[in-house]
């Protein structure tokens, strides 16, 4: 009996080993059942696309913030690569440009920044907080300096903003369909590829995957550069629904899409963690921020709690890994 | 006969050198020195607006009367009070013959202030005045600029002539904010004195969160009909938002600032007014008054208000032309 019972924990332990999202899935679950009692018409296909429209843009961009942090590194400057390459395709829309060249250019404008970023910090070493704190206050200059703090608006119609972001299934958007590609997309190179491996390697311990003749170099720059572009890419989704961007776009976001990827269970110490988390993670973002509202609870409140349940979910996250690893 | 010459030629010259004297005066050309020191950077929409007034001022004061004005602008690019101090003493280190400055942070700008005061340069307040207890304010001549508080309150009677709402909202997109805090305050103060309920939604910057937002309030409070927004980014989601939910037109819709998108929808129906603070006045008037100052001692008895001003159906289409050449 007894000999079943540690069987049972030993078995249990190894499913949070390796499964890093658990905690997320449990504040997920508990976060729902408490709205579907408190909260208003919170059980509507409204409500699911409302929280899931949230998720998707955040999602994006923070999915490849879970790549990075994986590897050891973070990514400050997320929320001014979302609004210069949203700011891009609508500068180059209104210039008459098409507007696939314009996406075009938005993404190969994060792509460079990427890898700005990528190469500052790793050729001369220093923290990537710095690197990118600086890229940060930099891009969001150049968009301020360049606009002269005017919005930007496409007054256009187009197929290619529709196909990016528009409507399907009622009240679902497209946004939602890009963010589940990329989630399976990059949830398949991690797990399932060489490339996966020397992430997670780069980011466990960097010498041993050195050892291993993994450039550790190498995949920093090119995480840095996937973050960035996936950035790019949920700016321009953005865009493809609104027609317009104003200097401020994407202020905060970095922040708002590292809380969900740690409450998601990535270590920002690196090495750990996963995409399946993350998606929790950013579905309990839009989750909570949807259900305080309907809970008729005064919407100056959110902060506040995902203060609480970024803390909670932290600590939870340590004691089943600490339980886990014993 | 020769002293009578004499004396007589005494006479000419001394009525000569009179004359001369007199309209020497009078025609004499004058130059005056004026700076406008505020708290917003040149690289800001609101401000370009007011340095352009400043520089009209200045100009229609030139050209009028032959006498010069010489104004200058100065804010950080960056919102930063020391720098705004550095560059107010900058400006009062130079003796000009007036400032017109915000006072953006009272306790900062105090010693400064006194002390240009005390040296007898003109001190005029603008965009934000000292809102400290009258007995504590800086001495500064007036204020010329908006109020907040008056603004809401307008915005609130405004749509109240319209019609009664069942249920009233507005949306604040950057909290704490002590400008939009007293705009959302006025609007809700009336509205609840009229029995209709009001309160704030917190939505922040992100449009798609803050649509989700809107969509989470109009869910639980399904009697909303009339929805206020405090700046052109919030204006510009809840646009989209109306739209998107077919509520153009049954739910009122209040803005503030003016921008080339509130401009649209209040020519097409969506949005019913949006109020501007007119702050081109906020750097022309300064230049009129400081130098009506400096030269006839003239003081109006009271602060200037510019705004609230309105922009509706009535005045849109003059107003979509100046909003082109920057004049709101």
């Amino acid at each position: 009996m007894k000999d079943k019972r540690s069987k049972f924990y030993s078995s249990i332990a190894l499913l949070l080993r390796i499964h890093p999202e658990f905690g997320a899935l449990l504040a997920l679950v508990l976060v729902f059942i408490v709205f579907c009692f408190t909260a208003t018409r919170f059980l509507s296909l409204e409500s699911l696309a409302g929280i899931v429209t949230v998720a998707s843009e955040l999602g994006i961009v923070a999915a490849g913030i879970t790549f990075l942090m994986i590897t050891g590194e973070f990514d400050l400057s997320v929320g001014s690569t979302f609004g210069f390459s949203a700011m891009i395709l609508a500068l180059t829309a209104n210039a008459g440009i098409p507007l696939w060249i314009g996406f075009l250019l938005a993404l190969a404008a994060a792509f460079f920044i990427g890898l700005i970023n990528g190469i500052i910090t790793v050729k001369y070493k220093i923290p990537s907080f710095i690197t990118t704190l600086g890229t940060l206050m930099f891009w969001r200059g150049i968009l301020l300096a360049v606009t002269g703090g005017f919005a930007v608006r496409y007054w256009g119609t187009s197929s290619f903003l529709n196909g990016l972001n528009g409507h399907f299934l009622g009240e679902f958007r497209i946004s939602s369909i890009w963010f589940f590609i990329v989630i399976f997309l990059l949830n398949i190179i991690l797990t399932k590829t060489p490339y996966g491996n020397s992430t997670y390697a780069t980011g466990g311990n960097k010498e041993a995957a050195r050892v291993l003749g993994i450039s550790v170099d190498k995949v920093k720059i090119i995480n840095f550069v996937i973050c960035a572009v996936l950035a790019g890419l949920a700016g321009c989704i953005q865009f493809a629904r609104f027609k317009s961007v104003d200097p401020l776009r994407g202020t905060g976001m970095e922040l708002e899409a590292i809380a969900a990827v740690v409450v998601g269970g990535t270590l920002m110490s690196g090495g750990y963690g996963n995409l399946i988390g993350t998606l929790f993670g950013v579905l309990l973002m839009g989750m909570v921020r949807s259900g305080l509202i309907m809970s008729g609870a005064p919407a100056y409140w959110y902060q506040a709690f995902i203060g609480i349940i970024l803390i909670l979910a932290v600590i939870t996250n340590t004691k089943l890994k600490g339980w886990a690893i014993k | 006969m020769k002293t009578n010459l004499k004396s007589r030629l005494f006479l000419m010259l001394v009525s000569v050198c009179l004359l001369t004297l007199i309209f020497g005066t009078l025609v004499e050309a004058e130059t005056f020195n004026f700076y406008v020191v505020s708290h917003g950077g040149p690289g800001d929409p609101f401000w370009g607006v007011v340095m352009k007034g400043m520089k009209e001022g200045a100009e229609a004061i030139t050209k009028g009367t032959g006498d010069t004005i010489n104004a200058t602008y100065s804010g950080p690019a960056k919102y930063s009070v020391e720098e705004l101090i550095n560059m107010l003493n900058s400006a009062i280190a130079t003796k000009p013959d007036g400032i017109a400055v915000t006072i953006t942070d009272p306790a900062a700008l105090d010693a400064p202030l006194r002390k240009a005061i005390a040296a007898g340069i003109p001190v005029i307040a603008i965009n934000v005045p000292d809102s400290r207890p009258e007995a504590e304010r800086i001495p500064y001549l007036f204020y010329i600029g908006g109020d907040e508080y008056l603004s809401g309150k307008k915005a609130a009677q405004r749509i109240l002539t319209v019609r009664k709402p069942k249920r009233a909202v507005v949306t604040i997109h950057e909290i704490g904010h002590m400008g939009l805090e007293l705009r959302a305050k006025g609007f809700i103060e009336v509205m609840t004195a009229n029995g209709v309920p009001a309160e704030k939604l917190a939505t922040y910057l992100d449009p798609t969160q803050a649509i989700e937002i809107l969509k989470g309030y109009f869910a639980k409070n399904p009697d909303t009909d009339a929805i206020f927004t405090l700046g052109s980014i919030d204006s510009s989601y809840v646009i989209t938002f109306l739209k998107e939910q077919g509520l153009a037109g049954e739910v009122v819709h209040g803005a503030f600032d003016v921008s080339d998108e509130v401009v649209h929808s209040i020519k097409e129906g969506t949005t019913l007014f949006t109020i501007s603070q007119q702050q081109y006045l906020q750097g022309y008037l300064p230049m009129q008054f400081l130098y009506l100052f400096n030269k006839y001692k003239f003081l109006p008895a009271n602060d200037i208000l510019t705004g609230p001003g309105f922009v509706d159906a009535s005045n849109v289409k003059d107003v979509e032309e100046l909003v082109m050449q920057k004049y709101w």
